[in-house]
This record gives structure tokens, C-alpha cells and sequence, in this order.
């Protein structure tokens, strides 16, 4: 199966928060433990040529919303191909989440993997596919 | 309720100044007290975001407050990340309104020209979710997500943002006491530097000294606050549902409508929180001034010119006329002041109903002030 990703649930209104918080940020309500599936659709994005110090030059930053219901923010190794609603798969590497384009035959796939096809050997290609993306973009930000 | 009036209002020149963050502090305090002819006020509440790290120095109302020969006079620091001065003039007006004073001076200033500007962008940055700032997220970073946004989900073009920009510097050539005070060419917008995909340079306002004050007072004058509020919202963006709008502003707006018994068809003249260029349209459609999906044709249209239908920001907004901080809110409400007065000079607009709207951190903590005149 693909990374999941820790995240936090309301109980009183639901809503979904990444990474984990003790408390809604709209109810003095505690949070409730849940894990989320790393796909999701691109919100915005942006890059940075000048970004903050002790960050890569060119930054490229997107607020991607997972399908489990939080908005999580995530690196990336480039934004080509990248739109508003982008479908794409989020992974953490040395405990930073990268956002990876999701291609028509990885959307494929994690259909028919959602509609019931065993496909973890899918689910696989497509996590190496976001790791060796990742891996390339060698050590990131400190 | 006692009604609050403004009594008086002054400013210094907002850019690079040489002067120290108390000085430039004392020159807006004392331009405003005088033009209230007021000697000293009963009440002392001073506006700045970050002292301590710009200039280092703490314990500022206390500062202030000597330095100017006020040590007698009671004073406090109120601080919302830079919607401070809009923070500043709700407590002065909540004071009065309580009947706990009968005249207080609101004061708020801001120094950061002396600084390279990555430290001043991340000293403001500081004003963002923790999270969020370890990876990489600065004011423009989190302003061009939302630009991308709005143009995507609105249909909103880069041309209607950078008109803005050109309209506010056209504006702010204007205004004598504005930090530019030369107009720009939208191909020069355009044209300017990329800083955080699509948002260019001339989008963003600039690193401004600089400090704006009001006298408000229990006697009745000519024009009054009709109505304040505040709007707040999580300090994460990504806990919020839409890039788009801000909840802090409609709520904010929301609240100063309820108290003044009138809304948004009313007024004629307002100062938005125009930090990024997009921020003025977005402000546009919650504050309700324009409605949903029409601000960038209206922009382009010259609806909010200053010979427009509504005009927006005459004095330059913090596009042109500057952004230290916590002078602006209180400087927006300055300008609205004069306008209704008629003190407005070569940027003078018909108006009786303006308000000012203030944006705190990435619209965390909202301020909407209206002001009418009344007689
Ligand atoms: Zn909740």
C-alpha cells in the first residue's frame, strides 16, 4: 500500500488536519488519531528563486488537499505539468512531504486499484516512481 | 455606548527616514494632537508589530509615552501582527466608547529600512504558522499561492492584479506623504521580477518607515467611527477551505456593518489592505463593495480610480503610499478621515462614508473601520 499519512480528525466538526494537532483549531474539542491515503489534488503552488535561508534555490512549494480531507503543504522537485487541480501522490522523505505528478497511467491504476484490484505491485510502481523523483532531487532543504 | 469621534489625525512622510522609531512616533503624535488642539490626551494606545526585533527596544507605550512628555498620561501597546494599527484604533475607540476616557491618542509606527530585507521578511514571516514556515513559506510565498489561485478558481487575469498596482502608484503620485510617488506603467508591472510564481515585484508593497496617529475623543465633531469589527481566522492556511476569500474580512466587515446600521452601498471611498496586489480585489468582494467575481473587470474598467465610481486606496495604499506595519492601519483610517473632511488635496474625492480595512498577518486578524461624516 502507499505511505500513509498521520493526521488529526475533529470529532465534534470532522474536519481533517496534517500533520496531527491536539486540538480543533475551530473547537476546544481533542483530536482524534487517523491516517489519510498520500493522493490528493494541487490547491496552488508557487516557486521561490529567492526563497527563505537555508532553503534551495528554486523552491518549488504547493498546497496540495488530500483526499482524506486535509490540505497539506509539500515540497517538490519541479512544477511542469502542474496545475490548479492536479491530481498528485504526497510522500514524506526525511520527514518532509514532496508532492509528485500523478500521470494518466499512475491515475489508472490507482483507479483500479481503488475499485478493488488487489494492486499493491501498482501501488508500488507508483511509490518508487515518487521516491526515485525524490531521491534525485538529492538532499533538500536543512 | 458613547459615540466616538475623530478630533484629529497626522502622519509623518512614510519611506526610508533617517529618524528614530520614537521620533517619527512623537512627529505623527504631535501633528495629530495638534490638529484636535488638544494639549495632552487621557489616554495613550501605541501600535507596533515587532520593536524589539527592529529596533530593539521593548517596553514601547512606556517609551512613547516619555519621550513625548506624556509619562503622566496612561498607555498600553497593542500588537496584531500588521493589522496592529487597526488593533490600536479598536481599543482607543472601545476606551471612549466605555466612557473610561474622554480623549485618546492612537499612535502606531514601524522602522525596518535600516535592516537588509531577507531579515525584515523573516522577522514578518514570523507571523506565519510554524509549520508552514519550515517549509520555506514567506508572506509572498503563501500571496503567490493565492494568486494562482484566484486566477484559477476566478478567472481573475494578471493584467486586472497588475492594474492595481498601476492605479495605486497613479494615486499615491499624488499623495505627499506616500513612499512613491511616481507612477508605474502596468508593462512595467508586468515586466517586473518574478518573486513567488505568478506574483511579480511591483505586486508586492514595500519596506516603508514610518507612523500615522488619531486624537479620538467623546466630543461630538464632524465625522464619526461609525462602526468597527474584527474578523479572525486560523493562523494555518492550510486549515482553511478557500485561497481565495478571507474570512477575517468578512467577518470583520460583518461586525463594523452590524454596529454602524448601515452596509457596504454606502460608502464611498475606501482604504484595503493591499499588501499584494491581488489582496485589493480579493478585499473588493468581502468587504462587499463590488460583487462576487466582478473586482478585476471593475479595476480595469476604472471603477476605483479616483474619478471612478468607488474609489480605492486614493491615497496610494500600502502599494504606494507605503507599509510600516503598524502605522498603516491607523494611516488608512487617517486618509479616510481627510477625505471626508475635504483635507485631501490633489487626491480628493466626494465622499461623507469611507472605511479602512486592515489585514493581520496572512489575514489571521482582520480589522473594517467605518467612518462618516456627520456635520
Ligand atoms: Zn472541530
Amino acid at each position: 500500500m502507499t505511505d500513509l499519512i498521520p493526521a488529526s480528525k475533529c470529532p465534534r466538526c470532522g474536519r481533517v488536519v496534517a500533520p496531527p494537532i491536539p486540538f480543533c483549531p475551530d473547537h476546544p474539542a481533542a483530536m482524534e488519531p487517523v491516517s489519510i491515503d498520500g493522493y490528493g489534488e494541487v490547491v496552488s503552488f508557487t516557486t521561490l528563486h529567492s526563497p527563505p535561508a537555508g532553503f534551495r534555490s528554486p523552491l518549488h512549494l504547493a498546497l496540495v488537499a488530500l483526499d482524506g480531507g486535509a490540505r497539506l503543504f509539500c515540497h517538490g522537485a519541479e512544477t511542469k505539468g502542474i496545475r490548479v487541480g492536479s491530481r498528485v501522490a504526497v510522500e514524506e522523505v526525511g520527514q518532509v512531504y514532496y508532492f509528485s505528478h500523478l500521470g494518466v497511467l499512475d491515475r489508472a491504476r490507482l483507479f483500479w486499484r481503488r475499485a478493488g484490484d488487489r494492486g499493491e505491485t501498482v501501488a508500488a510502481i507508483v511509490k518508487s516512481a515518487v521516491k526515485r523523483v525524490w531521491r534525485r532531487g538529492g538532499d533538500q532543504d536543512t | 455606548m458613547t459615540e466616538v469621534w475623530i478630533a484629529g489625525a497626522g502622519m509623518t512622510r512614510f519611506g526610508k527616514r533617517q529618524e528614530s522609531l520614537p521620533d517619527l512616533v512623537a512627529e505623527a503624535a504631535r501633528a495629530a494632537l495638534g490638529a484636535a488642539q488638544l494639549e495632552a490626551p487621557e489616554a495613550i494606545v501605541v501600535a507596533a508589530m515587532n520593536p524589539e526585533e527592529f529596533i530593539g527596544e521593548g517596553n514601547f507605550a512606556s517609551q512613547v509615552a516619555t519621550h513625548m512628555g506624556y509619562a503622566h498620561v496612561p498607555a498600553l501597546r497593542v500588537e496584531t501582527a500588521t493589522s496592529s494599527g487597526g488593533a490600536a484604533v479598536y481599543v482607543g475607540f472601545a476606551a471612549v466608547a466605555a466612557g473610561l476616557h474622554r480623549s485618546v491618542l492612537v499612535v502606531g509606527g514601524e522602522k525596518m529600512t535600516h535592516l537588509p530585507t531577507p531579515r525584515v521578511s523573516e522577522l514578518i514571516g514570523r507571523s506565519i504558522d510554524p509549520h508552514e514556515r519550515s517549509y520555506g513559506a514567506t508572506m509572498p510565498a503563501l500571496a503567490g499561492l493565492i494568486t494562482r489561485a484566484l486566477i484559477a478558481r476566478t478567472g481573475v487575469t494578471l493584467k486586472e492584479i497588475s492594474q492595481v498596482a498601476v492605479k495605486n502608484h497613479a494615486n499615491g503620485a499624488r499623495n505627499p506623504y506616500a513612499h512613491f510617488q511616481e507612477p508605474v506603467s502596468l508593462d512595467a508591472v508586468l515586466e517586473s521580477r518574478v518573486v513567488a510564481d505568478p506574483l511579480r515585484l511591483y505586486h508586492c508593497c514595500p519596506i516603508s518607515d514610518g507612523a500615522a496617529a488619531l486624537v479620538l475623543t467623546a466630543d461630538p465633531g464632524s465625522v464619526r467611527i461609525a462602526g468597527i469589527g474584527q474578523g479572525t481566522d486560523t493562523l494555518a492556511v492550510r486549515y482553511r477551505g478557500s485561497l481565495v476569500s478571507f474570512r477575517a474580512t468578512q467577518e470583520a466587515a460583518r461586525a463594523a456593518y452590524r454596529r454602524a446600521g448601515f452596509g457596504p452601498e454606502r460608502v464611498e471611498v475606501a482604504e484595503v489592505h493591499d499588501a499584494f496586489a491581488p489582496f485589493e480585489l480579493i478585499a473588493l468582494e468581502d468587504l462587499g463593495l463590488v460583487p462576487p467575481g466582478k473586482a478585476g473587470r471593475a479595476t480595469l474598467a476604472g471603477e476605483t480610480a479616483l474619478d471612478g465610481r468607488l474609489p480605492i486606496n486614493p491615497s496610494g495604499g500600502l502599494k504606494a503610499r507605503g507599509h510600516p506595519l503598524a502605522a498603516t492601519g491607523i494611516a488608512q483610517i487617517v486618509e479616510v478621515f481627510w477625505q471626508l473632511m475635504g483635507e485631501a488635496g490633489g487626491r480628493q474625492v466626494p465622499a461623507r462614508v469611507g472605511l479602512a480595512h486592515s489585514i493581520g498577518g496572512l489575514a489571521t486578524n482582520n480589522w473594517v473601520t467605518l467612518l462618516e461624516r456627520v456635520r
